[in-house]
């Protein structure tokens, strides 16, 4: 569910759950890996991978509901 | 649950999106003490939170010294209905130039490799294209930081969802969305920049409420509140809909350069047969509905065919897919595979967005209230108009915080004791349905007696469900920790609304666009005009204008 943050990549900065309007982080705390509470409230408006100074620490992933169909 | 805040504003702005925080910076500028509170963030809040890149404008040197042609052309796109104000349509375009150079100098580039470029929602032909493209990506941060230069205080995470005042409006009352306390503002006047109402409706995936082209967060607060506090709201029966990508939800259809299709390969419109950057397809502003059309004729599906486009066109629709805030989209499809340059795409009609209609206003962003302004998506569902009725809301607001003044303490304890009771109930509940139980109902409810098919049954069946779910949702819902009471508060504003629209629809005893009524199926010229509701002594009061 979105997003998705790899542990091992964050530095802890927390910026994802600063920018976060929906506040799908909520109850993340200082210097640790933020957690994404409400997964299903995400607008995937991409600000929390924008917002984030390490590359490859935090990724959208689509859920299936929203595949986009293409022939 | 505290209650120790109490923030005084000569302005406070509610809702820190385009509209918000627009009129925060003109008020500052005007020597107003600004407040802006904002349930989000407001560096990605609203519905320009992750971008744009259509700035609807008049620009003399663009297009010579008379407005009229320009808005006889507009007319015909998907703002057509939305027009109708001779007035404010003045007064908006009039002002788009002066907003468009003050955005440029404060770091939205709005001209496009140095010169002011018109693209999208235009038919071919068109002689006044006045869709400037812009590179809105950044455009909350930029915006943020000049509220802040200006010294406006900006107070993230706060949902104000109560007005306070008698006669006039003289404050607020918020909820903190991650501590747990209540907060008091006392404002000269208040703005509402509190966006549209999502959530009303099943969207595209029933119960996936953030599968919508406005963030889950715009819940008609704002709407709720005013109509709560006694202003008149107008035409809320009315309903929009949208067209994007199936079934990722997104607006922004005129930044893609492509042709609607149907399966055979035919355009579904008369106006482009190859995608060609300069238009877009207008079958799209023509009919939303279309891509239901089709399905439900079993003729569909229908796609937006991008393939054939050249590459510069390609790379062109791609620089802007990003402004327009459509990252999300353009990874996912990298990471399926499909390029839109071989691959054509499904698109969908949106159901229903929610609630047309907004809360009365004048061209000067004055509610029906003293001391009540209102801009941003309650005004005209668009960037530009948001933009530049926040500017004069804003003004407006701060003219008329100077001859009034600061509330005294106390009138809003009252109100304060009540819901802080109410909220702790909420909290201590240790069983019953959460806010998205009650709201997924909502929309059940809505959509099956009060959406695409209304009669006077149907109608008065929806209204006594909906007050049951009303009564049962205040009586039993329960909030696990602070965020879920933030979004609690939001599905009891949907609730108001769900009611107000019930009303009103029964109120308008015709057919008028997407207010289909099987009993009244023909459009009634003499009803042309404003189904208003307000509150009176409780009590929803309709009357035309």
């Amino acid at each position: 569910m979105p997003p998705v943050i790899e542990k091992d990549v964050c530095i802890r900065c927390g910026q994802c759950a600063t920018v976060c309007s929906e506040d799908v982080f909520f109850g993340s705390k200082k210097k640790k890996t933020p957690v994404v509470t409400y997964p299903e409230e995400c607008w995937h408006c991409n600000a929390c991978v924008l917002a984030c100074p390490e590359e490859g620490a935090i990724r959208l992933r689509i859920p299936l509901p929203m595949m986009v169909c293409y022939k | 649950m505290t209650n120790g805040d109490v923030i005084e504003a000569d302005v406070l702005c509610i809702g820190g999106g385009i509209a918000g925080l627009m009129a925060a910076i003109r008020a500052r500028e005007l020597g107003a003490k600004v407040v802006v509170a904002e349930k989000g963030n407001t560096l990605s809040s609203g519905a320009g939170g992750i971008g744009n890149d259509h700035f609807l404008c008049y620009l003399p040197e663009a297009h010579g010294p008379d407005l009229k042609p320009l808005v006889e052309e507009l007319r015909k796109g998907q703002l057509g209905a939305r027009l109708k104000d001779h007035e404010a349509v003045r007064v908006w375009l009039e002002h788009t130039a002066e907003i468009v150079k003050l955005w440029d100098s404060w770091g939205i580039p709005m001209k496009y490799r140095g010169r002011y470029e018109f693209a999208g929602h235009a038919f071919p032909g068109d002689a006044y294209p006045c869709h400037l493209k812009y590179e809105g990506k950044r455009q909350k941060a930029v915006l943020t930081k000049e509220a802040i230069k200006r010294g406006a205080k900006i107070i993230n995470r706060v949902m104000v969802f109560e007005l306070v005042g008698d006669g006039a409006v003289t404050g607020a009352i918020g909820l903190h969305t991650r501590e747990n306390k209540l907060i008091e503002f006392r404002a000269k006047s208040v703005l509402l920049g509190t966006g549209t109402v999502s959530r009303l409706y099943q969207g595209l995936t029933p119960g996936w409420m953030s599968n919508a082209t406005r963030p889950c967060t715009l819940s008609g607060d704002g709407r709720a509140m005013a109509y709560r506090a006694g202003a008149e709201l107008f035409n809320v029966e009315t309903l929009e809909h949208h067209a994007g990508p199936k079934y990722f939800s997104r607006s922004g259809q005129a930044t893609w350069v492509g042709v609607v299709r149907d399966p055979q390969g035919r355009p579904a419109g008369p106006f482009v047969t190859k995608p060609d950057r300069r238009y877009g397809d207008m079958i799209i502003e023509v009919n939303k509905g279309l891509f239901s059309e089709y399905a439900q004729s079993g003729k569909g599906p229908v796609y937006m065919d991008c393939r054939g486009i050249s590459k510069k066109d390609y790379d062109y629709m791609m620089h802007w897919f990003g402004h327009e805030g459509f990252d999300a989209l353009t990874n996912h499809l990298e990471e399926k595979g499909i390029d839109l340059r071989k691959h054509a795409i499904e698109w969908a009609t949106y159901g229903k967005r929610g609630s047309g209609g907004s809360i009365l206003q004048s061209v000067k962003g004055e509610t029906s209230m003293k001391g009540l302004y209102v801009a941003g998506d309650e005004t005209t569902r668009s960037i530009s108009p948001a933009a530049t009725f926040g500017w004069i809301a804003g003004e407006n607001a701060a003219a008329y915080a100077e001859g009034v003044d600061m509330p005294r303490p106390g009138s809003a304890k009252e109100k304060i004791k009540e819901y802080k009771a109410f909220l702790e109930e909420l909290r201590d509940r240790e069983t019953g349905p959460d806010w998205k139980e009650v709201n997924i109902a909502l929309q059940q409810i809505m959509s099956d007696y009060a959406g695409s098919v209304r009669s006077e049954t149907l109608l008065e069946a929806g209204l006594t469900h909906l007050r049951r779910l009303k009564n049962e949702a205040r009586a039993t819902m329960i909030a696990r920790n602070q965020h879920e009471l933030t979004r609690s508060l939001e599905v009891l504003n949907l609730l108001d609304l769900g009611e107000l629209v019930c009303i009103a629809a029964r109120e308008r005893k015709e057919t008028r666009g997407q207010h289909v009524r099987t009993d009244y199926p023909y459009t009634n010229p003499k009803l042309d005009k404003l189904l208003i509701v307000k509150n009176v002594d409780g009590r929803p009061v309709t009357y035309w204008k």
